[in-house]
């Protein structure tokens, strides 16, 4: 068989590592990356912008007589990186001492998962220029299209396709590569509300497959149907209220529910989870697991980002939190064996039923179908948020309110989690369905 | 995947709610050796270093408007990065980063071609040049016979040692001592974090015009972060400052303010009260408020929305928006801040615009695509991230100046009400122009007086409809020294802001208590 010629990304890995050692470092892990990235932007009939590029770049973390650092350089001139590195095993060994950094534990990075993740379309470069031009005016012309569309005052659509290869190189034994493609298309309508206000939406969806592509017309519709609906939207009274939160936007809800379930956190005080390990945290519909395996996922990988294999994990179970994501440092100050750095793909279990069913049960309170700006601490599990969406009477949606606010402590409010939907949104690493909540305080009026 | 689907949100961050630096490197940041090789070109200084030349500018500047484009610039950068953490008492880990490539932009009309590289070298330089070419499709337009140096920019932000003339012992001890004055500052803190970070950045922009210019544009900044521990209870909070100065900066004062800041604020919440819900008169403390306008303003008088037709304010440039005693500046002229430039990243001088005079809506924040569109021009607020990435109409710093009234009689005026004095971050609908800002501090206003303190509390309002109801101002504008992020399509820029102590007659605050 002829042998392949090494890719010159992981060649440069390999020497970052082969000169931090031979520049005083004992252990190194390189990340060399190499990404192209095409997007085309379309506005109101004409060309916006067209942006082409291949971007590489190294990561490189040194340990150097029990110290550490983390250093990276997009400047590959080969007399330059290794006076980078070399400089940067100087100023490493500035530092503390720290005794908890090392590589993972090399029995760790085996046992990677057979399974063909299906992250990298053969078939990329098949896209042409033409491609791109005609998802993106099939777009804007579906947007005028619906009804209503006169109220239109701008359609911005883009279509964006991307390749990225990665490489990894530890000193003490791992080596890996990646290799995934990407296509994404979004649409955004602005509209004319005769109080003056111009409320805007939008819509995107995504493939790891040209062959997959969701139907760019579709996402026009919904980005000018979504805007259109958001016409005469008011500020609503201050109560508390019953919450169904949509698909799409619930994944920022549970965002808030991982940061505090890092190692980091714990270890410095930072999470509301600290003491809760096995305990409920949440209503017994709460059931989250992350799953690094999904085939064609956005957030699917064979190896974490310190190479440790990678393997499904349930983060909560009927309300009950099950696992923390541990990494290497953290654990060893934690004394807990590492499960993963960060998150993968989040599967959140749904429920059997659609959100209009959803939203016939829940009779009267609020649909949020989106949140404006706001924050979660951490430490303390208060938060507050602005939400826009649609007061739901009788079990249907109503008028759009706007301006209003949410507000709680997630180790009480996701008790009050009443209802999950089966309707996943499939363009996230988040996948979580239509979230009923009760007795939330809303802030307007 | 697009991390920002909501294409016309745009975000501010404090440094509490921004990731960490990423990082860069140490004391020699590259090959100093080589700086003073390959017999500097007429108006190309620093970049030299990298073999860039006069002609290679030239000739790509040609191939970009080979295909007819207006006109075209290129962006050369080069940005050291240097980040010290201190973590459980020690300084246990450094961070730095290298950002070295150019960017190639073509224009034509409101369109734009973009590419960039890291390769400094003339065939890929030509091949980038190509790419943003293709936004246009006429016959070749000729690039400029002859660059030159625009050395008339102005100093804002001298600096008398650049931090690559600083070694990281030199940095330790600023760590190490903000470490052990916060736990001295009280019994109750647990656990301190900071992060230290320095930049040296340099720039070069030259257009078909044939103008060059050529910034250094230094940064730095403290992030002091604690956890306090009361009655089984956990609070975190922290203070952070940021500049574009170098290491005297860091006077006795300003850390000794840091300590005291981030220690009262973390330990005053275990006091706070639930925040209370519905509208309500409210009270921005002067500094850190200028959020307000960032969010309430700044972003939707940037003027690619506007001649989009999508801003909230698109047509109401010459019509009152605010009471007469309402000034609003966005401006890069002040002296070493974080929001300070001395030429913007199209090469276009930067001043002071007054978005808003004597309560008349008076100018947007142009770049030169949006200059040339209105037919006026640029403000100098074309800025961008890095090489990476096309510039827009972003802001500078961003403030409210000094009206008639006096604090005291702010605050005496609210009968129930609260007062915010610090936040973490904000977002803004440009078209709709609702906006929030986050409340990490502040006071319940009860009978004219501070009473009790609040946290946590999220603020929700309507831009137009909250600048008509600012109907005080005070005479004590404060710019904020804190390390403020804008985050716009993607792209993050540093930026300043500031206010005087003013009253909102009536805004939604996002509480859970009574109002």
């Amino acid at each position: 068989m002829a042998t392949t010629k090494k890719d010159p990304m992981l060649e440069t890995g390999e020497l970052c590592v082969k000169t931090a050692l031979a520049k005083g470092a004992q252990e190194a892990a390189a990340r060399t990356y190499r990404v192209r990235d095409i997007e085309v932007t379309w506005r109101d009939g004409k060309l916006e912008k067209i942006q082409e590029a291949t971007t590489r770049g190294v990561g490189l973390s040194l340990y150097v007589d029990g110290r550490y650092a983390s250093v990276s350089s997009s400047d590959l001139r080969p007399d330059a990186l290794e006076t980078f590195i070399a400089d940067s095993v100087v100023m490493t060994r500035a530092l503390a001492k720290d005794p908890f950094r090392t590589l993972p534990d090399p029995a760790l990075y085996k046992g990677q998962s057979a399974v063909d993740l299906k992250l990298d379309d053969p078939k990329y470069a098949v896209v042409t220029p033409d491609d791109r031009l005609r998802l993106v005016k099939e777009m804007e012309a579906a947007a005028r299209a619906v009804k209503g569309a006169e109220a239109i005052l701008s359609v911005t659509t883009s279509f964006n396709d991307s390749l990225s290869e990665t490489f990894r190189v530890h000193s003490n034994g791992f080596a890996g590569s990646r290799r995934d493609t990407a296509f994404w298309v979004s649409a955004q309508a602005s509209v004319k509300d005769p109080d003056g206000r111009k409320p805007e939406d939008y819509s995107y969806a995504g493939s790891r497959f040209w062959s997959e592509m969701p139907p760019a017309a579709e996402q026009g519709r919904i980005a000018a149907t979504r805007a259109l609906s958001r016409l005469g939207a008011k500020k609503g009274d201050s109560a508390v209220l019953s919450m169904a939160i949509d698909a799409r936007a619930a994944g920022r809800m549970i965002s808030f529910l991982m940061g505090p379930l890092s190692a980091a956190s714990l270890q410095q005080k930072r999470s509301f989870y600290e003491g809760k390990a096995g305990t409920t945290v949440g209503s017994p519909l709460l059931t989250i697991a992350d799953d690094p395996l999904i085939p064609k996922g956005f957030g699917s990988r064979l190896f974490d980002g310190e190479g440790i294999a990678a393997k499904p994990m349930p983060v909560f179970e009927a309300g009950v939190l099950k696992n923390f994501y541990v990494d290497t440092y953290y654990g060893k100050k934690l004394k807990m064996a590492p499960t993963t750095a960060g998150a993968s793909n989040l599967v959140v279990k749904l429920g059997q039923r659609g959100q209009a069913d959803l939203l016939a049960d829940m009779k009267d309170g609020i649909l949020v179908t989106g949140f404006l700006g706001g924050n979660s601490n951490g430490t303390t599990g208060d938060f507050s948020l602005g939400v826009q969406g649609f007061r739901v009477r009788g079990g249907k949606t109503a008028e759009p309110v706007s301006e209003m606010n949410i507000s709680g402590n997630h180790l009480e409010f996701w008790k009050k989690l009443a209802a999950l939907g089966n309707d996943p949104y499939p363009y996230s690493t988040i996948r979580v369905p239509t979230l009923v909540f009760e007795g939330v305080q809303f802030a307007g009026s | 995947m697009p991390d920002n689907p909501g294409m016309t949100r745009r975000r501010l961050v404090g440094l509490g709610a921004a990731t960490l630096a990423t990082a860069s490197l140490p004391d020699i940041l590259m090959t100093r050796a080589e700086a003073a090789t390959a017999g500097a070109t007429e108006g190309i200084g620093y970049f030299t270093r990298f073999g860039v030349t006069d002609q290679m500018i030239r000739q790509t500047l040609s191939a970009a408007l080979s295909k007819g484009g207006d006109r075209a610039d290129v962006f050369f950068q080069h940005r050291v990065n240097h980040a010290l953490v201190l973590e459980d008492g020690s300084v246990n880990r450094a961070f730095s980063s290298v950002e070295l490539g150019v960017g190639v932009r073509v224009v034509r009309g409101d369109q734009t071609g973009y590419g960039f590289t890291e390769d400094l070298t003339a065939p890929a330089l030509r091949q980038t040049a190509l790419t943003a070419a293709a936004i246009a499709d006429g016959p070749a337009r000729e690039g400029p016979a002859q660059l030159r140096l625009d050395r008339n920019l102005p100093s804002r932000y001298p600096v008398k040692v650049r931090w690559e003339d600083v070694g990281t012992g030199q940095k330790l001890p600023l760590l190490t001592g903000l470490n052990e004055k916060t736990f001295a500052g009280s019994p109750l803190i647990k656990k301190v974090t900071v992060s230290f970070a320095d930049e040296s950045g340099a720039i070069l922009l030259a257009d078909s015009t044939g103008r060059i210019v050529e910034d250094f544009q230094p940064m730095t900044r403290i992030y002091l972060m604690c956890v306090a521990e009361k009655d089984g209870k956990k609070e975190s909070n922290g203070y952070n400052v940021a500049a574009r100065a170098d290491l005297s900066f860091y006077s006795p004062e300003r850390l000794d303010r840091m300590v005291r800041e981030a220690v009262s604020r973390t330990t005053i919440l275990f006091d706070a009260v639930v925040p209370p819900a519905g509208e309500m008169p409210v009270v921005l403390g002067a500094g850190a408020s200028g959020i307000l306008l960032h969010e309430a303003i700044g972003h939707g008088m940037e003027a690619d929305f506007n001649r989009k037709g999508i801003s909230i304010f698109s047509d109401k440039i010459g019509k009152p928006v605010a009471k007469p005693f309402v000034n609003i500046v966005d401006e890069g002229e002040l002296k070493a801040a974080r929001g300070a430039i001395n030429v913007d990243d199209e090469g276009n001088a930067v001043g002071t615009t007054h978005l808003v005079k004597d309560g008349v809506l008076t100018t947007y924040l142009h770049d030169s695509i949006s200059a040339k569109h209105y037919g006026v021009q640029p403000t100098g607020n074309g800025r961008r991230e890095s090489y990476k990435y096309a510039p827009m109409p972003r802001m500078r710093a961003t403030y409210m100046l000094p009206g008639p009234h006096k604090k005291d009689e702010i605050i005496q005026s609210v009968k129930k009400g609260i007062f915010c004095t610090n936040f973490t971050n904000g977002e803004v609908q440009i078209g709709a122009g609702d906006f929030t800002f986050y409340v990490k501090n502040g006071y319940l206003i009860e009978d004219g007086k501070l009473t009790r303190p609040i946290k946590d509390v999220n603020i929700i309002g309507n831009g137009p409809k909250v600048l008509e109801k600012i109907d005080m101002v005070a005479d004590d504008l404060v710019i904020d020294e804190g390390g403020w992020t804008c985050g716009k399509d993607g792209q993050s820029c540093p930026v300043s802001q500031g206010i005087p102590t003013v009253r909102v007659a009536s805004i939604t605050v996002g509480g859970r208590g009574k109002a």
